[in-house]
């Protein structure tokens, strides 16, 4: 059924006309802003909501070596107080994780993520999460959940996610971002990953080609 | 004398005729051979009738848009909607009424209108711009027939006399014809002008609203002060883009919140009002930018890059700190909680503690700014926190959060948690509640207050706005102004005197008012002419005739 179709991933509605007739016909417009304004709709400005995704599908992109952005050099204080920037990973394959404790999907591909970085380690891959819109203590609390060892930068304003905003831009929570060894972002992953398709795109990235089924266990 | 009757009577047709076109939307075409029906649609969908029927639809067709909840303002309400009418919804949402107005039929009203006032303005631009280069028409014989007319002799010379009417009438703007025996004189373009503009303001209305659908982009966000927020898809609750705005296109600002105060009536009938609402922001228009400050008021919003930032809503977020059954704090920040009525802002909230050991805690509260106790019920009494009690029911079990499927962060999924055995009890500030099979504590730490914001980016709002007033003044001008013509004959009287008269004739408006100008015109030529009143009109009718059949002889005269 439509209605409960997973609001993280889902494709943002294109309100194209919509806005016009709002603005032409001022009267219901203006009922609309009042009854916007007596407090019902408040209800749906949830950090659950904000995944919202200009991708719809599976939302995963991949990008060719030729026509890659280049990652901005973010930097930040990871949850355990060190100071970290993302070109200290510089030569490594970077899988880049936009979370929250508070959001369902990225509580689903967690454990998803925590063996792939184990995993992937020998391969040269490393992980980064940036943690979002969260308190220090829960996020603290998931990581212990999910034994998750990488480090996050804490991220609850966003401001990480907006250095993002020239190249490949997260749309949703959760995003993943696969970045290759020179620092340029070869794939997006949008909304909940799968251990077995992160996999293959981690691998495609860091070996320069497509991954074959046998070839690439770790 | 009856072929000049035939003639002056052809003049006034002309003259009915062309009123008549004024307020016609399109040429009137009476043929209707091969592609006639085509063209006699094409004139229905571009007559003023239409035009106005589209409209009264376009506003009626917005009415569900604001009945039924809709997908593109509250997506929630929506879902509830579905669950609320599991039968009916189905049908509205075939129908496309959940988003009215990205609705086809919409859409059809709206492209036929538009199609309407094309087809309307187009052919009467081309037929203005004919119009204005067109000089004032021949002036009638027998001006006493018009509507409107009067007659004077003067002492001045027949040519004298149209020289000098000549320039009074210039004097007053009219466009002017002069031949040797009359003067022809129009005024009033501009009602045309006036019809014309208010079309194609009309249009620009409505490509500039398209402008806004395409370009423009809404968004919320709620936010708790201490908190900030960056206008990027990741960072907002909400978001609803334009066809054509990618995430690289918002706005890259980010806006923090120091402080909400909320003042409110303290006596009076209308106690609990709230006075007044001021949150200080703090913001950076950009990573690299300074920061700078803004008291954001109801509607003062904050503008930043033309991104309008509006305060829509607060309410409070009470703070918690959650230690699990292994005594582990494994939740410690603020949760909004949404106000449930306004007189005293009776707020409820859900806290989800997932990573809690050995079991999920969540628990459902109610945040009362002004406690007080009404007949062994507790309420609120007042908006503001002048004795904030917080009361939750405790639930442990499966929160449901871990098998990816997103929820609301106001609601507690209980089919998998079951209740705890404890009465929930009013905690104050700093009071905490242990629970029980050890499954831990929750302490009531404090409170924070909250804002929802709504972003806004609408690049065709300011020519909507002009449009509007575009609009405004070409109606405005169209009823003003009366198209409208003056003619003067001289002719040398019986006398030797000039016999000069005068006619006027109003188009397009039946309504009167030019009487009274035509008086005017009229008495300030009779009085610049120095002129005294006609002989009898019989004798006039001849005079002016034979003068008009000698005009040569009579300019000879004159110089």
């Amino acid at each position: 059924m439509p209605r409960q179709s997973h609001p993280t991933c889902r494709a943002v509605s294109r309100p194209g006309l919509r806005r016009a007739s709002g603005a032409l016909t001022l009267g219901v417009a203006a009922a609309l802003a009042v009854a916007g304004c007596s407090g019902g709709p408040i209800g749906e400005n949830t950090p659950q909501s904000s995944g919202q995704s200009f991708v719809s599908g599976s939302g995963t992109s991949i990008y060719q070596p030729g026509s890659r952005d280049l990652a901005p050099d973010i930097s930040g204080t990871t949850l355990d107080g060190k100071h970290l920037k993302l070109s200290d990973y510089r030569g490594s394959v970077v899988v880049l994780n936009f979370w929250g404790s508070w959001c369902a999907p990225c509580r689903a591909e967690a454990p998803g993520l925590g063996t792939l970085a184990t995993r992937l380690q020998s391969r040269g891959v490393r992980f980064l999460g940036i943690d979002m819109r969260d308190d220090p203590t829960s996020a603290e609390a998931f990581m212990q959940t999910f034994r998750i060892r990488y480090p996050s930068l804490n991220d609850p304003g966003g401001q990480i996610a907006l250095a993002f905003r020239d190249t490949v831009p997260p749309a949703a929570i959760p995003t993943t971002l696969v970045i290759d060894r020179t620092g340029r972002i070869a794939a997006r992953v949008i909304g909940s990953s799968s251990y077995n398709s992160l996999r293959k795109i981690i691998l495609q990235v860091a070996t320069g080609h497509p991954a074959t089924a046998a070839g690439a266990t770790p | 004398m009856s072929e000049v009757k035939a003639r002056d009577e052809a003049v006034r047709d002309e003259a009915v005729q062309d009123a008549v076109m004024q307020d016609a939307p399109f040429p009137a075409t009476v043929r209707r051979g091969r592609g006639g029906w085509l063209r006699w649609g094409w004139r229905q969908l571009t007559s003023m009738r239409t035009a106005l029927i589209l409209l009264f639809l376009l506003a009626i067709a917005s009415v569900p848009g604001s009945v039924l909840p809709q997908e593109g303002i509250d997506p929630s309400a929506v879902t509830q909607y579905y669950d609320a009418h599991p039968a009916l919804a189905p049908l509205l949402d075939r129908l496309s009424l959940f988003s009215v107005f990205a609705a086809p039929w919409f859409a059809a009203i709206y492209l036929l209108l538009f199609l309407s006032l094309a087809g309307c303005v187009l052919p009467r631009t081309f037929r203005q711009i004919g119009s204005a280069r067109q000089r004032p028409p021949r002036a009638p014989r027998r001006l006493s027939r018009l509507p409107l007319s009067a007659s004077f002799v003067t002492a001045l010379s027949p040519a004298q006399a149209l020289e000098s009417a000549g320039r009074m009438l210039g004097r007053r703007r009219f466009r002017l014809r002069a031949e040797d025996s009359w003067v022809s004189a129009e005024k009033g373009y501009l009602r045309e002008v006036g019809n014309l503009l208010f079309h194609i303001a009309l249009l620009a209305l409505l490509i500039s609203v398209g402008l806004g659908g395409l370009f423009g982009y809404k968004a919320n966000r709620l936010l708790i002060a201490g908190q900030s927020f960056s206008d990027t898809p990741v960072s907002l609750d909400v978001l609803h883009p334009g066809r054509l705005v990618s995430a690289s296109d918002l706005a890259p600002f980010s806006v923090t919140l120091n402080r909400f105060s909320a003042r409110y009536v303290t006596s009076g009938p209308q106690t609990s009002e709230p006075e007044t609402y001021n949150a200080q922001l703090s913001y950076t228009s950009s990573a690299t930018a300074p920061v700078r400050h803004y008291d954001l008021r109801v509607n003062h919003p904050l503008t930043v890059d033309g991104v309008s930032v509006y305060l829509i809503n607060h309410g409070y977020a009470p703070q918690f700190r959650v230690t699990d059954g292994h005594g582990k704090v494994r939740f410690n920040g603020p949760v909004p909680f949404i106000a449930v009525e306004q007189s005293g802002m009776t707020s409820e909230g859900v806290v989800k503690v997932p990573d809690a050991l050995p079991t999920q805690l969540g628990f459902a509260g109610v945040f009362l700014p002004s406690a007080v106790d009404v007949g062994g019920r507790l309420g609120s009494d007042f908006p503001a926190p002048q004795n904030p009690r917080v009361s939750l029911v405790s639930y442990a079990g499966n929160l449901g959060m871990n098998n990816g499927v997103s929820q609301s962060v106001y609601q507690l999924d209980l089919s998998r948690m079951h209740k705890l055995n404890i009465a929930p009890r009013p905690l104050a500030v700093g009071q905490s509640m242990t629970l029980p099979d050890g499954a831990g504590t929750i302490t009531f730490t404090g409170y924070r207050q909250w804002i929802s914001l709504a972003i806004t980016y609408d690049p065709g709002q300011l020519p909507a706005l002009c449009s509007g007033i575009a609009a405004l003044a070409g109606l405005i001008l169209s009823f003003m102004v009366r198209r409208r013509r003056m003619f003067v004959r001289a002719a040398p009287g019986p006398d030797g005197a000039t016999l000069v008269e005068v006619g006027g004739l109003a188009r397009s408006d039946a309504a009167g008012g030019f009487e009274v100008e035509f008086a005017e015109l009229a008495a300030e030529l009779r009085t610049a002419q120095d002129g005294s009143p006609p002989p009898a009109p019989a004798v006039a009718a001849d005079a002016v005739r034979a003068g008009a059949e000698d005009t040569s002889s009579s300019t000879r005269e004159g110089e």
